[in-house]
């Protein structure tokens, strides 16, 4: 179908990305980490990956709780899978466990007796990453809050760029005083205090996972419009414009055939940024208690656990190195496709 | 006129201009200031003038791409100017244009086939794959090869793009196309090749043509009647022969004086050049528009506005707008 191939402009621009090996690897990684986060349940987990109990297969990581008794164990709760395993192991019969590499999930506490947590990176324990001050496993709490905060983001981002789009190709496609009102509008709009508003709208309820990306969103919307605006104008002036309606073309047909596929190259400009904007500010939101309730895996929640107990160093240290790598890639990614989506780069003079 | 395909009355295309604090209106730019003629059926129209006088505004008026201040534009006895929404979408069917340049007026993201198939697609008309077969005839119909389908616009070159350009324009196959500057762009070699193709389109679908040109010599070549624009409005409008022959407006006159001649025993100073510039069609003047430029004006040029009307003897369907038509003896 001519209809979904990209034109060589594109191609040419996505060819130049993969040549900047900086930015395509830091995407590549990304694209793998983000791809296995949805599946962290197999790599860090309490849950076991495959029990083999009296001559029967289970693989308890994803399905219902499997309670203790089906084990020939003494209690109807979930079976502690970890128990499980040295119990099997120490009967030396054909029953074995194999465990999550990471054998912990992230809201358990691990409280052991006459310790008192955080407890640090101990392999023998299978807290690679130690424990926080609740007896949390820091390795759990991270892969779980990166999904958490990787999802998040993605999700502000459409929400965001849909309403930003939107309004933005609206208000240069149809100018005139529906651009002017909503120019003003966005000025003032702007200019609220954010974070203000989270701390109140914070204090009066909870926020879960979804009111806190429509909150976000209601205050984040507008970034993207002035730059939609801008390209929309700029396109709806193009003679292939004037020529398209000339054939009786709708608005709505020029806007999604013609308009909104020659801005392309703006917006994922800016997606890598956006990207990396969405990850910091809920982790400063959740990092001053105004985030996602507890207790949600959280980058931030665990940032404060760290600054609170710097002698626990295992704690802030994971959480900032973590901060600065996944950051530092984003960035390396919207630099190559800034670079590569660069127009000057594609000028031609015929 | 009754036999006409479209009749253009008192046209007028008025653009505000803002500025200031409070978005104030400051100016109007007069583009086109009450312009009136007519296209019968299966000719072509040419509407000639300097850059600036507001023939491509008067193309882009007649097909509603601006909504025109003023007039009326008569096609098949519809006012185009008065009609909205599916109306004015299902007569945009009967309408093409062709653009100036042929590197502005195809959407580069977008192969040629998608291109071709656009207008079927947009008037809904046929299947999928009619529209992929007769996009392929509009492709061998202006002498591009089946190949050309599946490429994109910016593989081509200027003259290979304008016949893309005309195909897109004749798709549904219309009665009237205007052609704005459609060989301007093009190589001297190529234009001759283009305007070919048109004649033959126009020949073999019975298209009528708006054709706009700045180049008198071009336009001449492929017109039947000509139209010739000085600041937004229409200072002569007759025969093509008769036009050349006879021309009766002094700004008709320096046109055709200033088309170059192959002959190298005249000597370019002996021609009547016009001098001075366009004015600003802000503020244009009083009177006769062209009386600041106009080597025989008189006093009465500066305040009186000449209408357009048929000129002494010559052949009734000769319009003219000028007080001494026909008293003017040009130098040549």
């Amino acid at each position: 179908m001519s209809r979904f191939r990209l034109d060589p402009l594109t191609r040419k621009k996505f060819a130049r990305f993969a040549r900047i090996r900086r930015g395509y690897w830091s995407a590549v990684i990304l694209a793998a980490a983000i791809g296995l986060s949805f599946f962290s349940e197999v790599f860090v987990n309490s849950r076991a990956l495959v029990v083999r109990y009296q001559g029967r297969w289970y693989f308890p990581t994803y399905g219902a709780v499997i309670p203790g008794k089906t084990f020939g164990l003494d209690y109807e709760y979930e079976t502690n899978y970890r128990r499980l395993k040295a119990e099997l192991a120490a009967k030396s019969g054909s029953d074995f466990v194999l465990l999550a590499p990471a054998p912990y999930n992230a809201y358990e506490n691990d409280l052991q007796e006459g310790i008192y947590p955080p407890t640090a990176p101990s392999f023998a324990d299978g807290h690679y990453l130690g424990t926080d001050t609740s007896g949390r496993d820091v390795l759990a709490r991270l892969v779980y809050g990166f999904r958490t905060a990787i999802i998040f983001s993605l999700l502000l981002l459409m929400c965001n760029y849909t309403v930003g789009i939107s309004i933005g190709c609206a208000m240069g496609y149809f100018g005139g005083l529906f651009d002017l009102l909503f120019q003003r509008l966005i000025e003032v709009w702007s200019n609220v205090p954010f974070l203000y508003v989270i701390i109140i709208v914070a204090s009066i309820m909870v926020p879960n996972f979804f009111s806190l990306v429509f909150i976000m969103m209601f205050f984040g919307w507008m970034g993207m419009t002035w730059y939609m605006r801008t390209v929309t104008y700029k396109q709806r002036e193009r003679e292939y414009v004037l020529a398209a309606r000339a054939l009786g073309a709708s608005d709505a047909y020029i806007i999604f055939r013609h308009i909104l596929p020659n801005t392309i190259s703006v917006i994922v400009t800016f997606i890598p940024f956006s990207v990396s904007g969405g990850i910091v500010a809920l982790t400063s939101l959740d990092y001053l208690g105004f985030g996602l309730p507890p207790p949600t895996p959280s980058w931030g929640e665990l940032l404060r656990q760290g600054t609170n107990h710097l002698d626990a160093s295992w704690i802030v240290l994971s959480v900032v190195l973590s901060m600065i790598v996944l950051l530092t890639m984003v960035t390396f990614v919207g630099e190559a496709i800034r670079e590569a989506f660069d127009p000057r780069r594609h000028t031609v003079y015929e | 006129m009754s036999g006409s395909l479209l009749e253009v009355k008192g046209l007028k295309m008025h653009f505000p201009v803002h500025g200031g604090l409070f978005y104030r209106q400051v100016a109007t730019v007069y583009a086109v200031d009450g312009v009136s003629f007519d296209v019968r059926p299966g000719e072509t129209v040419g509407l000639v003038g300097e850059s600036g006088c507001g023939k491509s505004t008067l193309g882009k008026a007649i097909l509603r791409l601006y909504d025109p201040t003023d007039g009326q534009v008569f096609f098949e006895g519809r006012d185009l100017a008065h009609v909205h929404g599916k109306e004015l979408r299902m007569l945009r069917r009967d309408l093409g244009i062709i653009f100036q340049d042929p590197y502005e007026s195809l959407n580069q993201t977008h192969t040629v086939g998608f291109i071709l198939e656009e207008p079927f697609r947009i008037h809904c008309v046929g299947t999928p794959e009619e529209r992929r077969a007769w996009a392929k005839d509009l492709l061998k119909k202006v002498g591009l090869p089946e190949s050309a389908f599946e490429r994109f616009p910016h593989e081509f070159s200027g003259g290979q793009r304008q016949r893309i350009g005309i195909a897109r324009a004749i798709a549904l196959k219309p009665k009237l196309v205007v052609c704005d500057e459609p060989v301007s762009a093009l190589d001297v070699s190529i234009q001759s090749q283009i305007l070919n193709l048109l004649l033959d389109l126009q020949k073999e679908m019975g298209l009528a043509f708006v054709f706009i040109a700045h180049d008198l010599a071009v336009v001449k070549h492929v017109s039947d009647r000509i139209a010739v624009m000085y600041l937004g409005k229409v200072v002569e409008f007759s025969d093509a022969d008769e036009l050349h022959h006879k021309p009766l407006h002094p700004y008709t006159q320096a046109l055709l004086a200033s088309i170059p001649e192959p002959d190298p025993s005249k000597s370019v100073e002996e021609k009547p050049f016009l001098e001075g510039e366009v004015p600003s069609p802000r503020n244009p003047p009083a009177g006769c528009r062209f009386h600041t430029r106009c080597p025989f004006a008189q006093p009465r040029c500066r305040t009186d506005i000449p209408e357009l009307k048929a000129g002494p003897g010559v052949a009734p369907e000769h319009l003219v707008a000028c007080h001494y038509a026909g008293e003017l003896k040009p130098k040549s």
